[in-house]
Protein backbone atom coordinates (compact mmCIF):
# COMPACT_ATOMS: atom_id res chain seq x y z
CA UNK A 1 0.00 0.00 0.00
CA UNK A 2 1.35 3.41 -0.91
CA UNK A 3 1.21 6.35 1.44
CA UNK A 4 -1.51 7.93 -0.64
CA UNK A 5 -3.62 4.76 -0.57
CA UNK A 6 -3.23 4.52 3.17
CA UNK A 7 -4.44 8.09 3.68
CA UNK A 8 -7.39 7.35 1.44
CA UNK A 9 -8.19 4.21 3.49
CA UNK A 10 -8.00 6.12 6.77
CA UNK A 11 -10.22 8.84 5.38
CA UNK A 12 -12.84 6.42 4.06
CA UNK A 13 -12.92 4.29 7.19
CA UNK A 14 -13.29 7.38 9.34
CA UNK A 15 -16.23 8.50 7.21
CA UNK A 16 -17.68 4.97 7.46
CA UNK A 17 -17.36 5.16 11.29
CA UNK A 18 -15.00 2.14 11.45
CA UNK A 19 -13.09 3.18 14.57
CA UNK A 20 -11.14 -0.06 14.93
CA UNK A 21 -9.97 0.00 11.32
CA UNK A 22 -8.90 3.63 11.65
CA UNK A 23 -6.87 2.68 14.71
CA UNK A 24 -5.18 -0.22 12.89
CA UNK A 25 -4.41 1.93 9.86
CA UNK A 26 -2.86 4.64 11.99
CA UNK A 27 -0.61 2.04 13.62
CA UNK A 28 0.29 0.85 10.16
CA UNK A 29 1.24 4.38 9.13
CA UNK A 30 3.80 4.36 11.92
CA UNK A 31 5.21 1.02 10.74
CA UNK A 32 5.53 2.59 7.30
CA UNK A 33 7.49 5.46 8.88
CA UNK A 34 5.04 8.06 7.67
CA UNK A 35 5.32 11.25 9.75
CA UNK A 36 2.46 11.38 12.27
CA UNK A 37 1.63 14.94 11.38
CA UNK A 38 1.06 14.01 7.77
CA UNK A 39 -1.27 11.13 8.64
CA UNK A 40 -3.29 13.38 10.94
CA UNK A 41 -3.61 16.03 8.26
CA UNK A 42 -4.10 13.94 5.12
CA UNK A 43 -6.02 11.05 6.66
CA UNK A 44 -7.90 11.99 9.83
CA UNK A 45 -8.57 15.68 9.32
CA UNK A 46 -9.26 15.22 5.61
CA UNK A 47 -11.86 12.60 6.61
CA UNK A 48 -13.49 14.90 9.16
CA UNK A 49 -13.74 17.60 6.53
CA UNK A 50 -15.87 15.28 4.43
CA UNK A 51 -17.95 14.44 7.52
CA UNK A 52 -18.51 18.17 8.01
CA UNK A 53 -19.73 18.44 4.44
CA UNK A 54 -22.02 15.44 4.84
CA UNK A 55 -23.45 17.11 7.95
CA UNK A 56 -24.05 20.34 6.09
CA UNK A 57 -25.73 18.43 3.28
CA UNK A 58 -27.93 16.61 5.84
CA UNK A 59 -26.56 13.22 4.87
CA UNK A 60 -25.08 12.80 8.33
CA UNK A 61 -26.65 13.86 11.60
CA UNK A 62 -25.37 14.16 15.13
CA UNK A 63 -25.01 10.42 15.89
CA UNK A 64 -22.83 9.91 12.82
CA UNK A 65 -20.72 13.03 13.39
CA UNK A 66 -20.05 12.01 17.00
CA UNK A 67 -18.85 8.54 16.05
CA UNK A 68 -16.63 9.87 13.23
CA UNK A 69 -15.14 12.30 15.71
CA UNK A 70 -14.40 9.44 18.09
CA UNK A 71 -12.65 7.63 15.25
CA UNK A 72 -10.56 10.72 14.61
CA UNK A 73 -9.59 10.99 18.27
CA UNK A 74 -8.65 7.33 18.48
CA UNK A 75 -6.36 7.87 15.50
CA UNK A 76 -4.87 10.99 17.04
CA UNK A 77 -4.19 9.09 20.27
CA UNK A 78 -2.17 6.54 18.32
CA UNK A 79 -0.19 9.17 16.42
CA UNK A 80 0.28 11.85 19.07
CA UNK A 81 3.30 10.28 20.85
CA UNK A 82 5.09 10.23 17.50
CA UNK A 83 4.61 13.86 16.59
CA UNK A 84 8.01 15.39 15.97
CA UNK A 85 9.00 18.66 17.56
CA UNK A 86 6.69 21.05 19.30
CA UNK A 87 3.97 21.24 16.71
CA UNK A 88 1.41 22.59 19.11
CA UNK A 89 3.05 25.99 19.53
CA UNK A 90 1.81 27.32 16.21
CA UNK A 91 -1.71 26.02 16.74
CA UNK A 92 -4.67 28.23 17.48
CA UNK A 93 -5.62 27.65 21.12
CA UNK A 94 -9.21 28.04 22.25
CA UNK A 95 -11.15 27.69 25.49
CA UNK A 96 -14.75 26.55 25.03
CA UNK A 97 -17.70 26.12 27.38
CA UNK A 98 -21.40 26.58 28.05
CA UNK A 99 -21.89 29.53 30.39
CA UNK A 100 -23.04 29.15 33.97
CA UNK A 101 -26.73 28.37 34.45
CA UNK A 102 -27.07 26.33 31.29
CA UNK A 103 -26.46 22.63 30.79
CA UNK A 104 -27.32 22.28 27.09
CA UNK A 105 -24.09 21.29 25.42
CA UNK A 106 -24.89 19.52 22.16
CA UNK A 107 -24.16 22.64 20.11
CA UNK A 108 -20.96 23.31 22.02
CA UNK A 109 -19.78 19.73 21.52
CA UNK A 110 -20.38 19.96 17.81
CA UNK A 111 -18.38 23.18 17.57
CA UNK A 112 -15.60 21.56 19.57
CA UNK A 113 -15.48 18.56 17.23
CA UNK A 114 -15.33 20.74 14.14
CA UNK A 115 -12.67 23.00 15.66
CA UNK A 116 -10.51 20.00 16.53
CA UNK A 117 -11.04 18.60 13.07
CA UNK A 118 -9.90 21.97 11.81
CA UNK A 119 -6.62 21.55 13.66
CA UNK A 120 -7.43 23.94 16.49
CA UNK A 121 -6.37 23.04 20.03
CA UNK A 122 -9.53 23.10 22.13
CA UNK A 123 -9.73 23.16 25.92
CA UNK A 124 -13.24 22.15 26.86
CA UNK A 125 -14.56 23.41 30.20
CA UNK A 126 -17.86 21.57 29.77
CA UNK A 127 -21.24 22.98 30.68
CA UNK A 128 -22.57 25.21 33.43
CA UNK A 129 -19.10 26.84 33.57
CA UNK A 130 -18.38 29.48 36.21
CA UNK A 131 -17.51 32.73 34.45
CA UNK A 132 -14.12 33.11 36.17
CA UNK A 133 -13.16 29.68 34.92
CA UNK A 134 -13.06 30.98 31.32
CA UNK A 135 -10.58 33.66 32.37
CA UNK A 136 -8.40 31.30 34.43
CA UNK A 137 -8.12 28.73 31.68
CA UNK A 138 -7.47 31.34 28.99
CA UNK A 139 -4.65 32.75 31.10
CA UNK A 140 -3.22 29.31 31.82
CA UNK A 141 -3.00 28.13 28.21
CA UNK A 142 -2.45 31.59 26.68
CA UNK A 143 -5.58 31.15 24.61
CA UNK A 144 -6.22 33.02 21.39
CA UNK A 145 -9.97 32.53 21.68
CA UNK A 146 -12.67 32.15 24.31
CA UNK A 147 -15.74 30.50 22.82
CA UNK A 148 -18.98 30.58 24.80
CA UNK A 149 -22.41 29.18 24.06
CA UNK A 150 -25.81 29.13 25.69
CA UNK A 151 -29.27 28.00 24.70
CA UNK A 152 -31.01 30.03 27.36
CA UNK A 153 -31.78 33.72 27.27
CA UNK A 154 -31.33 33.86 31.04
CA UNK A 155 -27.64 33.09 30.80
CA UNK A 156 -26.72 35.36 27.90
CA UNK A 157 -25.63 38.17 30.20
CA UNK A 158 -22.87 35.94 31.54
CA UNK A 159 -21.07 36.35 28.23
CA UNK A 160 -20.94 40.08 28.70
CA UNK A 161 -19.53 39.59 32.19
CA UNK A 162 -16.69 37.45 30.80
CA UNK A 163 -15.79 40.20 28.33
CA UNK A 164 -15.77 42.76 31.16
CA UNK A 165 -13.54 40.48 33.22
CA UNK A 166 -11.12 40.10 30.32
CA UNK A 167 -10.88 43.89 30.14
CA UNK A 168 -10.30 44.15 33.88
CA UNK A 169 -7.48 41.59 33.62
CA UNK A 170 -5.89 43.49 30.74
CA UNK A 171 -6.36 40.46 28.47
CA UNK A 172 -8.94 41.79 26.07
CA UNK A 173 -6.43 42.60 23.33
CA UNK A 174 -4.84 39.18 23.26
CA UNK A 175 -8.02 37.05 23.54
CA UNK A 176 -10.77 37.13 20.94
CA UNK A 177 -14.28 36.22 22.03
CA UNK A 178 -16.64 34.11 19.94
CA UNK A 179 -20.21 33.35 20.98
CA UNK A 180 -23.10 31.23 19.72
CA UNK A 181 -26.26 29.33 20.66
CA UNK A 182 -30.02 29.45 20.07
CA UNK A 183 -30.92 32.91 21.42
CA UNK A 184 -27.64 34.59 20.39
CA UNK A 185 -27.63 36.95 17.41
CA UNK A 186 -25.12 39.15 15.62
CA UNK A 187 -26.88 42.08 17.22
CA UNK A 188 -26.28 40.72 20.71
CA UNK A 189 -22.65 39.95 19.86
CA UNK A 190 -22.09 43.51 18.67
CA UNK A 191 -23.88 44.91 21.71
CA UNK A 192 -21.65 43.12 24.23
CA UNK A 193 -18.51 43.65 22.15
CA UNK A 194 -17.80 40.03 21.16
CA UNK A 195 -15.47 39.56 18.18
CA UNK A 196 -17.44 36.84 16.49
CA UNK A 197 -20.87 35.31 16.25
CA UNK A 198 -21.55 32.29 14.06
CA UNK A 199 -24.67 30.32 13.52
CA UNK A 200 -23.13 26.90 13.02
CA UNK A 201 -20.05 24.83 13.73
CA UNK A 202 -18.49 24.85 10.28
CA UNK A 203 -18.80 28.60 9.97
CA UNK A 204 -17.16 28.95 13.38
CA UNK A 205 -14.06 27.08 12.20
CA UNK A 206 -13.73 29.17 9.03
CA UNK A 207 -14.24 32.51 10.78
CA UNK A 208 -11.95 31.72 13.70
CA UNK A 209 -9.14 30.89 11.28
CA UNK A 210 -9.80 34.07 9.31
CA UNK A 211 -9.74 36.25 12.40
CA UNK A 212 -6.58 34.56 13.67
CA UNK A 213 -4.76 35.04 10.38
CA UNK A 214 -5.83 38.67 10.19
CA UNK A 215 -4.57 39.37 13.72
CA UNK B 1 -69.08 37.65 21.40
CA UNK B 2 -68.36 34.09 22.43
CA UNK B 3 -71.56 32.33 21.44
CA UNK B 4 -70.69 30.99 18.02
CA UNK B 5 -70.08 27.28 17.99
CA UNK B 6 -71.94 26.51 21.18
CA UNK B 7 -75.57 25.69 21.73
CA UNK B 8 -78.25 28.31 22.25
CA UNK B 9 -76.02 31.20 23.20
CA UNK B 10 -74.44 29.37 26.07
CA UNK B 11 -70.97 30.80 26.66
CA UNK B 12 -68.18 28.66 25.22
CA UNK B 13 -65.78 27.87 28.04
CA UNK B 14 -62.02 27.91 27.54
CA UNK B 15 -62.00 24.19 28.10
CA UNK B 16 -64.72 23.51 25.56
CA UNK B 17 -63.09 25.71 22.92
CA UNK B 18 -59.75 23.93 23.24
CA UNK B 19 -61.31 20.47 23.22
CA UNK B 20 -63.48 21.43 20.22
CA UNK B 21 -60.40 22.44 18.25
CA UNK B 22 -58.68 19.19 19.14
CA UNK B 23 -61.78 17.30 18.04
CA UNK B 24 -61.69 19.05 14.69
CA UNK B 25 -64.78 21.20 15.32
CA UNK B 26 -65.20 24.83 14.26
CA UNK B 27 -64.99 27.43 17.01
CA UNK B 28 -65.52 31.19 17.27
CA UNK B 29 -61.75 31.81 17.44
CA UNK B 30 -58.59 29.87 18.22
CA UNK B 31 -57.78 29.30 21.90
CA UNK B 32 -54.57 30.91 23.17
CA UNK B 33 -52.61 28.69 25.54
CA UNK B 34 -49.19 28.06 27.04
CA UNK B 35 -49.34 24.39 28.00
CA UNK B 36 -46.72 24.19 30.76
CA UNK B 37 -43.73 21.87 31.13
CA UNK B 38 -40.92 23.08 28.92
CA UNK B 39 -43.34 25.59 27.43
CA UNK B 40 -44.57 27.29 30.58
CA UNK B 41 -45.44 30.88 31.39
CA UNK B 42 -44.34 30.96 35.02
CA UNK B 43 -41.96 33.78 34.12
CA UNK B 44 -40.12 35.89 36.69
CA UNK B 45 -42.77 38.59 36.88
CA UNK B 46 -45.45 35.97 37.59
CA UNK B 47 -43.65 34.09 40.37
CA UNK B 48 -41.42 36.71 42.01
CA UNK B 49 -43.91 37.65 44.70
CA UNK B 50 -44.44 34.05 45.76
CA UNK B 51 -42.96 32.68 48.97
CA UNK B 52 -42.10 29.15 47.87
CA UNK B 53 -40.60 27.41 44.83
CA UNK B 54 -43.39 26.50 42.42
CA UNK B 55 -41.25 23.66 41.08
CA UNK B 56 -41.57 21.58 44.22
CA UNK B 57 -44.05 23.03 46.72
CA UNK B 58 -47.61 21.89 46.14
CA UNK B 59 -49.30 25.14 47.18
CA UNK B 60 -46.86 27.21 45.13
CA UNK B 61 -47.31 24.94 42.12
CA UNK B 62 -51.10 25.35 42.19
CA UNK B 63 -50.80 29.06 42.86
CA UNK B 64 -48.36 29.59 39.97
CA UNK B 65 -50.66 27.73 37.54
CA UNK B 66 -53.59 29.90 38.57
CA UNK B 67 -51.53 33.09 38.46
CA UNK B 68 -50.34 32.33 34.92
CA UNK B 69 -53.97 32.04 33.85
CA UNK B 70 -55.05 35.21 35.62
CA UNK B 71 -52.11 37.47 34.88
CA UNK B 72 -51.03 36.49 31.37
CA UNK B 73 -54.44 35.60 29.96
CA UNK B 74 -53.43 32.15 28.70
CA UNK B 75 -56.54 29.98 28.59
CA UNK B 76 -55.33 26.97 30.52
CA UNK B 77 -53.79 25.66 33.70
CA UNK B 78 -50.64 23.62 33.22
CA UNK B 79 -48.14 21.82 35.44
CA UNK B 80 -45.28 21.21 36.05
CA UNK B 81 -42.97 24.10 35.06
CA UNK B 82 -39.81 22.25 34.12
CA UNK B 83 -38.55 19.20 32.28
CA UNK B 84 -36.63 17.40 34.97
CA UNK B 85 -39.32 15.53 36.93
CA UNK B 86 -39.50 12.57 34.54
CA UNK B 87 -35.76 11.97 34.94
CA UNK B 88 -35.80 11.80 38.74
CA UNK B 89 -36.94 8.16 38.97
CA UNK B 90 -33.77 7.27 37.04
CA UNK B 91 -31.66 8.62 39.90
CA UNK B 92 -30.09 11.64 38.28
CA UNK B 93 -29.16 14.64 40.38
CA UNK B 94 -31.35 17.69 39.93
CA UNK B 95 -30.71 21.24 41.02
CA UNK B 96 -34.19 22.49 41.83
CA UNK B 97 -33.13 26.05 41.16
CA UNK B 98 -35.23 28.67 42.79
CA UNK B 99 -38.46 30.22 41.86
CA UNK B 100 -36.52 32.40 39.44
CA UNK B 101 -34.14 29.80 37.99
CA UNK B 102 -35.45 26.72 36.23
CA UNK B 103 -34.50 23.32 37.63
CA UNK B 104 -31.77 21.49 35.75
CA UNK B 105 -30.02 18.13 35.73
CA UNK B 106 -26.60 18.39 37.35
CA UNK B 107 -25.46 14.76 37.32
CA UNK B 108 -26.27 11.96 34.90
CA UNK B 109 -26.65 8.32 35.85
CA UNK B 110 -24.72 6.37 33.21
CA UNK B 111 -24.77 3.30 35.44
CA UNK B 112 -28.46 2.83 34.65
CA UNK B 113 -27.44 1.20 31.35
CA UNK B 114 -26.06 -1.77 33.30
CA UNK B 115 -29.36 -2.35 35.05
CA UNK B 116 -31.96 -1.99 32.32
CA UNK B 117 -33.34 -5.45 33.00
CA UNK B 118 -34.00 -5.02 36.68
CA UNK B 119 -35.07 -1.40 36.62
CA UNK B 120 -37.86 -0.49 39.04
CA UNK B 121 -39.27 2.97 38.72
CA UNK B 122 -40.91 4.84 41.55
CA UNK B 123 -42.46 8.28 41.20
CA UNK B 124 -40.32 11.03 42.65
CA UNK B 125 -41.76 13.25 45.33
CA UNK B 126 -42.24 15.98 42.78
CA UNK B 127 -44.13 13.68 40.39
CA UNK B 128 -46.61 13.06 43.18
CA UNK B 129 -46.80 16.81 43.80
CA UNK B 130 -47.69 17.30 40.14
CA UNK B 131 -50.44 14.69 40.32
CA UNK B 132 -51.88 16.33 43.41
CA UNK B 133 -51.66 19.79 41.81
CA UNK B 134 -53.66 18.51 38.85
CA UNK B 135 -56.40 17.16 41.09
CA UNK B 136 -56.57 20.49 42.91
CA UNK B 137 -56.71 22.48 39.67
CA UNK B 138 -59.43 20.32 38.11
CA UNK B 139 -62.53 22.36 37.21
CA UNK B 140 -65.28 22.70 34.63
CA UNK B 141 -64.23 25.81 32.76
CA UNK B 142 -60.47 26.04 32.41
CA UNK B 143 -58.62 23.18 30.77
CA UNK B 144 -55.96 21.54 32.93
CA UNK B 145 -52.95 20.35 30.92
CA UNK B 146 -50.68 17.60 32.20
CA UNK B 147 -47.21 18.07 30.74
CA UNK B 148 -44.63 15.42 30.05
CA UNK B 149 -41.12 15.64 28.65
CA UNK B 150 -40.68 13.53 25.53
CA UNK B 151 -38.75 10.23 25.60
CA UNK B 152 -35.63 11.43 23.77
CA UNK B 153 -35.32 14.45 26.04
CA UNK B 154 -35.65 12.26 29.14
CA UNK B 155 -33.14 9.70 27.89
CA UNK B 156 -30.64 12.48 27.14
CA UNK B 157 -31.27 13.93 30.60
CA UNK B 158 -30.50 10.63 32.30
CA UNK B 159 -27.26 9.87 30.45
CA UNK B 160 -24.77 12.04 28.57
CA UNK B 161 -26.57 13.01 25.32
CA UNK B 162 -23.57 12.33 23.08
CA UNK B 163 -23.30 8.81 24.54
CA UNK B 164 -26.91 8.14 23.72
CA UNK B 165 -26.74 9.57 20.21
CA UNK B 166 -23.77 7.31 19.53
CA UNK B 167 -25.55 4.33 21.03
CA UNK B 168 -28.33 4.82 18.51
CA UNK B 169 -25.86 3.76 15.83
CA UNK B 170 -23.61 1.43 17.73
CA UNK B 171 -25.99 -0.53 19.93
CA UNK B 172 -29.42 -0.04 18.50
CA UNK B 173 -31.01 -2.78 20.59
CA UNK B 174 -29.90 -1.26 23.86
CA UNK B 175 -30.72 2.28 22.73
CA UNK B 176 -34.21 1.19 21.78
CA UNK B 177 -34.70 -0.72 25.01
CA UNK B 178 -33.79 2.29 27.15
CA UNK B 179 -36.05 4.53 25.11
CA UNK B 180 -38.85 2.02 25.54
CA UNK B 181 -38.44 1.89 29.33
CA UNK B 182 -38.56 5.68 29.49
CA UNK B 183 -41.61 5.75 27.21
CA UNK B 184 -43.44 3.25 29.43
CA UNK B 185 -42.75 5.43 32.44
CA UNK B 186 -44.05 8.49 30.58
CA UNK B 187 -47.21 6.59 29.70
CA UNK B 188 -47.70 5.62 33.32
CA UNK B 189 -47.18 9.23 34.44
CA UNK B 190 -49.62 10.61 31.87
CA UNK B 191 -52.23 7.98 32.72
CA UNK B 192 -52.10 9.09 36.34
CA UNK B 193 -52.29 12.73 35.28
CA UNK B 194 -55.50 11.91 33.40
CA UNK B 195 -56.90 9.95 36.35
CA UNK B 196 -56.22 12.96 38.54
CA UNK B 197 -58.14 15.27 36.25
CA UNK B 198 -55.91 16.40 33.38
CA UNK B 199 -58.08 17.36 30.40
CA UNK B 200 -55.31 16.80 27.94
CA UNK B 201 -51.63 15.90 27.74
CA UNK B 202 -48.91 18.03 26.17
CA UNK B 203 -45.52 16.53 25.42
CA UNK B 204 -42.37 18.45 24.43
CA UNK B 205 -39.37 16.63 23.05
CA UNK B 206 -36.70 19.25 22.33
CA UNK B 207 -33.86 16.74 22.02
CA UNK B 208 -35.57 14.90 19.17
CA UNK B 209 -35.27 17.54 16.50
CA UNK B 210 -34.83 16.76 12.84
CA UNK B 211 -31.57 18.67 12.95
CA UNK B 212 -30.06 16.37 15.56
CA UNK B 213 -31.49 13.03 14.47
CA UNK B 214 -32.39 13.32 10.81
CA UNK B 215 -35.51 11.88 9.23
CA UNK B 216 -34.42 8.23 9.25
CA UNK B 217 -33.51 8.07 12.93
CA UNK B 218 -36.58 10.08 13.82
CA UNK B 219 -38.86 7.62 12.06
CA UNK B 220 -37.12 4.59 13.45
CA UNK B 221 -36.73 5.67 17.08
CA UNK B 222 -39.21 8.41 17.85
CA UNK B 223 -42.37 7.74 15.86
CA UNK B 224 -43.04 4.32 17.46
CA UNK B 225 -42.65 5.88 20.92
CA UNK B 226 -44.92 8.82 20.15
CA UNK B 227 -47.49 6.46 18.69
CA UNK B 228 -47.45 4.32 21.80
CA UNK B 229 -47.91 7.35 24.07
CA UNK B 230 -50.67 8.83 21.89
CA UNK B 231 -52.54 5.52 21.77
CA UNK B 232 -52.44 5.12 25.53
CA UNK B 233 -53.71 8.69 26.02
CA UNK B 234 -56.46 8.13 23.43
CA UNK B 235 -57.58 4.98 25.17
CA UNK B 236 -58.44 7.16 28.12
CA UNK B 237 -60.54 9.34 25.81
CA UNK B 238 -58.07 12.23 26.09
CA UNK B 239 -56.18 14.28 23.46
CA UNK B 240 -52.46 14.89 23.15
CA UNK B 241 -50.38 17.77 21.76
CA UNK B 242 -46.79 17.12 20.69
CA UNK B 243 -44.16 19.86 20.46
CA UNK B 244 -40.89 19.49 18.58
CA UNK B 245 -38.11 22.10 18.64
CA UNK B 246 -35.76 23.41 16.02
CA UNK B 247 -35.95 23.29 12.27
CA UNK B 248 -38.35 20.39 11.81
CA UNK B 249 -38.94 20.61 8.08
CA UNK B 250 -37.28 17.26 7.42
CA UNK B 251 -39.53 15.37 9.83
CA UNK B 252 -42.86 17.14 9.25
CA UNK B 253 -44.31 14.38 7.15
CA UNK B 254 -43.25 11.66 9.57
CA UNK B 255 -45.19 13.41 12.32
CA UNK B 256 -48.44 12.48 10.60
CA UNK B 257 -47.86 9.03 12.08
CA UNK B 258 -47.23 10.26 15.64
CA UNK B 259 -50.87 10.03 16.69
CA UNK B 260 -50.82 13.62 18.00
CA UNK B 261 -54.10 15.54 17.94
CA UNK B 262 -52.19 18.78 17.46
CA UNK B 263 -48.58 19.49 16.56
CA UNK B 264 -46.47 22.42 17.65
CA UNK B 265 -43.21 23.77 16.23
CA UNK B 266 -40.60 26.36 16.83
CA UNK B 267 -40.96 29.58 14.83
CA UNK B 268 -38.33 28.16 12.47
CA UNK B 269 -41.23 26.26 10.88
CA UNK B 270 -43.87 28.29 9.07
CA UNK B 271 -47.53 27.60 9.88
CA UNK B 272 -48.53 27.60 6.22
CA UNK B 273 -45.76 25.22 5.32
CA UNK B 274 -46.69 22.88 8.18
CA UNK B 275 -50.36 22.97 7.25
CA UNK B 276 -49.60 21.80 3.75
CA UNK B 277 -48.03 18.61 5.05
CA UNK B 278 -49.80 17.82 8.31
CA UNK B 279 -53.26 16.47 8.94
CA UNK B 280 -53.54 17.42 12.61
CA UNK B 281 -54.33 21.02 13.61
CA UNK B 282 -51.27 23.16 14.25
CA UNK B 283 -50.46 24.83 17.55
CA UNK B 284 -48.11 27.79 17.55
CA UNK B 285 -45.99 29.70 17.08
CA UNK B 286 -45.38 33.24 18.27
CA UNK B 287 -41.60 33.69 18.46
CA UNK B 288 -40.34 33.31 22.03
CA UNK B 289 -37.44 35.61 21.31
CA UNK B 290 -39.85 38.29 20.21
CA UNK B 291 -41.96 37.69 23.33
CA UNK B 292 -38.87 38.13 25.47
CA UNK B 293 -37.15 41.03 23.75
CA UNK B 294 -39.61 42.64 21.33
CA UNK B 295 -41.99 45.57 21.68
CA UNK B 296 -45.59 44.72 22.39
CA UNK B 297 -46.78 46.21 19.09
CA UNK B 298 -44.59 43.69 17.29
CA UNK B 299 -45.95 40.86 19.44
CA UNK B 300 -49.45 41.91 18.47
CA UNK B 301 -48.51 41.94 14.80
CA UNK B 302 -46.80 38.56 14.98
CA UNK B 303 -49.84 37.06 16.76
CA UNK B 304 -52.12 38.40 14.02
CA UNK B 305 -49.89 36.92 11.32
CA UNK B 306 -49.83 33.52 13.02
CA UNK B 307 -53.65 33.58 13.16
CA UNK B 308 -53.93 34.71 9.57
CA UNK B 309 -51.67 31.88 8.50
CA UNK B 310 -54.16 29.47 10.00
CA UNK B 311 -52.87 28.23 13.34
CA UNK B 312 -55.58 26.33 15.19
CA UNK B 313 -54.25 27.03 18.68
CA UNK B 314 -52.20 30.17 19.34
CA UNK B 315 -49.22 29.59 21.63
CA UNK B 316 -45.59 30.59 22.11
CA UNK B 317 -43.25 28.86 19.65
CA UNK B 318 -41.07 27.24 22.30
CA UNK B 319 -40.03 27.53 25.95
CA UNK B 320 -40.34 31.08 27.30
CA UNK B 321 -37.39 32.85 28.86
CA UNK B 322 -37.90 33.63 32.55
CA UNK B 323 -37.34 37.30 31.71
CA UNK B 324 -40.30 37.50 29.30
CA UNK B 325 -42.39 40.55 30.29
CA UNK B 326 -46.05 39.96 31.20
CA UNK B 327 -46.91 42.95 29.07
CA UNK B 328 -45.90 41.03 25.95
CA UNK B 329 -47.73 37.85 26.94
CA UNK B 330 -50.82 39.92 27.61
CA UNK B 331 -50.44 41.63 24.21
CA UNK B 332 -50.46 38.18 22.64
CA UNK B 333 -53.48 36.80 24.51
CA UNK B 334 -55.48 40.03 24.14
CA UNK B 335 -54.89 40.05 20.40
CA UNK B 336 -56.37 36.57 20.07
CA UNK B 337 -59.33 37.32 22.34
CA UNK B 338 -60.15 40.58 20.55
CA UNK B 339 -60.30 38.76 17.25
CA UNK B 340 -63.16 36.62 18.53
Amino acid sequence: MTKKELFEEIKNNLIEMEEDVVEELCKKSLEMDIPAKETIQEGLIAGMEVVGQLYEEEEYFLPEVLICSDAMNIGIDVLKPHLEGDVSSDKIRAVIGVVEGDTHDIGKNLVKIMLEAGGIEVHDLGRDVALDEFIHKAKEIEAHFIIMSTLMTTTMEGMKVVIEKLKAEGMRDSVKVAIGGGPISQRFATEIGADLYTKDANEAVRKIKEIHEAA
Amino acid sequence: MEIKGSILGEKLTEKQRLLDVLNGKDTDRPPVICPGGMMNAAVTEVVEGMKKNHNCDIDAMVEAAIKVHEITGFENYGVPFCMTIESEPFHVEVDLGSKLVEPRITKYNEDILNHLDEIKLEHSKRAITVLEAISRLKNNEIPVIGNITGPMSVVTSVIEPTDYYKMMRKDKVKAMKFLDIVTDYLIRFSMEMIENGADLIAMSDPSATGEILGKKNFEEFMIPMYKKISEAVHEKGVKIIIHICGKSQSILESLNDSGADSLSFDSAVGIRQAKEVLRAPIMGNVSTQLLDQGMKEKVKLCTEIVMKNGTSIVSPACGLAMSTPIENLKAMTDTVKNKG
